[in-house]
């Protein structure tokens, strides 16, 4: 019901409101033909290739942030469910430290703490510092993950496992095909959601000399030297992350109605 | 106290970690210091950001569109961008603009735009659990004031507000967690706080680990106050049949 609902209002929206959008795309473009002349959105042309390679890296660091903090999270999340108090209690605590220390302390902690090269075998590797910021965001990503999936496992209901039990599954077997695939369903818009939040989070990334989109937007604002300009970077940041992070918290709440009624 | 820090900074050479930093006067100093500003900090953003959420969020309820829609639209922007962005948009871009436009006489200090920054941030978060919480009042109690003829204002502060702040005070309090975690974000635009403070120790004297354990002490201690206020508003607020 609420699937067919929403499809509908989706579909409705761009002919409901079609003479507005018109008149928005007109004068996009208008406002465009004249900005084009101006000095301002020379230097912002000629500097946007710098942005997106620095939006880039900021995406990087946020997917390679959610696959380690994912992993490590499911890891931590199981072991917060082991009936063992030897296994739990680590996992309560990984959880409750980094899900209370301030992103920054941990970037910080992470960058300035880890050494700048690993020896393994006799071989040097770099450890560059946006893997050492990725290390920084996985950590509070992971603790957030083992929350979400304990959580994901708790609002399974408790008939199912009794019923399940009933019918002689063990308890591994219980988890691998009865609530585990009921719960990455159940897992999906707050991963999506926490995803979000870390891309944001790798804003953070500059204050440790990564050169991310805002380090070179500093670099911009400071090399150009102009007021308009300085807004107009400023601006086109805030537009960057809003045009990434908003799809996906869309998606998110879309998402959310749609297994709301499961 | 002279006497229990030797003790303690003893201990923690046991420990391998050098703690020498606090013998010495001046860099406690600035320790102290950053810990009292972090604290003015959170202070001032928890109060501001909550005005800033009940205003808002009686905008998003008040059924005018005039006042809904550009509220919606903050609240989308504010939640779907860093606060670093927003913070640099207000510091380095609104503060320029002010400082041509009045000079040197520029009421704002980088602290007064770290409180407007998080506190709007926040407010934004607060907004959508009041949001969540005017709604959710049942709409019998609703016309059993309107027929007490109380008027829109009297309705929102008199019955809405009393009864969504006991709705919304948990992810309240999730959120004030999360606005003391952040103002360590305030370091980055120089203002003196704990985070900023040990920055400036640990550039001198390379000790970052033992500085580190102290600022995640100190935030943790921080955010477990809130809690406990959280906790015990909850509880004094606890109304049959409302909340949790």
């Amino acid at each position: 019901m609420a699937i067919e609902a929403s499809g509908v209002v989706m579909r409705a929206w761009p002919r409901r409101h079609l003479g507005k959008l018109f008149l928005l795309i007109g004068l996009g473009a208008a406002l465009l033909y004249f900005a084009l002349q101006s000095p301002v959105s020379k230097a912002l042309l000629q500097w946007s290739p710098a942005l997106a390679r620095g939006f880039a890296q900021n995406i990087v660091i946020s997917l390679v942030a959610i696959a380690i903090g994912s992993l490590l999270g499911l890891l931590v999340g199981a072991l917060a469910l082991s009936p063992l108090r030897g296994l739990r209690w680590p996992a309560r605590i990984w959880v409750q430290c980094f899900r209370n220390a301030p992103w920054l302390v941990l970037i910080y902690f992470t960058t300035y703490v880890f050494p700048f090269e690993l020896r393994i075998g006799g071989v040097y590797f770099a450890f560059p510092d946006w893997l050492k910021v990725t290390i920084g965001l996985a950590l509070p990503a992971s603790a957030n993950i083992a929350e979400i999936f304990r959580g994901a496992v708790a609002s399974i209901p408790a008939t199912q496992w009794e019923a399940a039990r009933s019918l002689a599954f063990t308890r591994g077997q219980i988890f691998r095909s009865i609530i585990l695939p009921q719960c990455f369903k159940r897992m999906l818009p707050p991963w999506m959601n926490l995803y979000a939040v870390i891309t944001m989070g790798t804003a953070l990334a500059s204050l440790v000399g990564v050169h991310d989109v805002i380090d070179t937007a500093q670099i911009a604002s400071n090399t150009v030297n102009k007021t308009g300009f300085t807004v107009v970077i400023y601006l086109s940041l805030l537009a960057l992350f809003f045009a990434y992070c908003y799809p996906i918290s869309r998606l998110t709440q879309a998402l959310e109605r749609r297994y709301a009624f499961y | 106290m002279g006497h229990w820090l030797e003790l303690f900074v003893h201990w923690a050479s046991g420990l391998g970690l050098n703690y020498g930093f606090l013998l010495d006067a001046f860099q406690r100093g600035t320790l102290g210091q950053g810990a009292l500003t972090t604290l003015l900090l959170c202070a001032f953003t928890i109060v501001g950001s909550l005005l800033a959420g009940v205003a808002l969020a009686a905008m998003l309820t008040s059924g005018n569109p005039w006042l809904a829609k550009p509220a919606r639209v903050f609240i989308e922007v504010t939640r779907n961008t860093p606060t670093l962005v927003q913070l640099y948009c207000a510091f380095l871009v609104l503060n320029m603009l002010l400082t041509q436009a009045v000079g040197a006489a520029n009421p704002l200090t980088p602290f007064a735009w770290v409180v407007i920054v998080i506190s709007l941030h926040k407010g934004a978060f607060h907004a959508e659990a009041l949001r969540a919480g005017i709604e959710a009042v049942p709409g019998v109690t609703l016309e059993a004031a309107s027929s007490l003829a109380f008027s829109k204002r009297q309705l929102l502060w008199n019955v809405q507000l009393p009864l969504a702040l006991r709705f919304a005070l948990p992810s309240l309090i999730n959120n004030l967690i999360d606005l003391v975690k952040m103002t360590a974000v305030a370091s980055a635009i120089a203002v003196g706080d704990i985070t900023y403070a040990a920055i400036m120790i640990w550039t001198q004297s390379d000790n970052v680990l033992e500085l580190m354990i102290l600022i995640l002490g100190f935030f943790g201690l921080l955010s477990f106050f809130v809690n406990c206020v959280g906790r015990l508003l909850e509880a004094r607020l606890r109304m049959p049949g409302y909340g949790h």
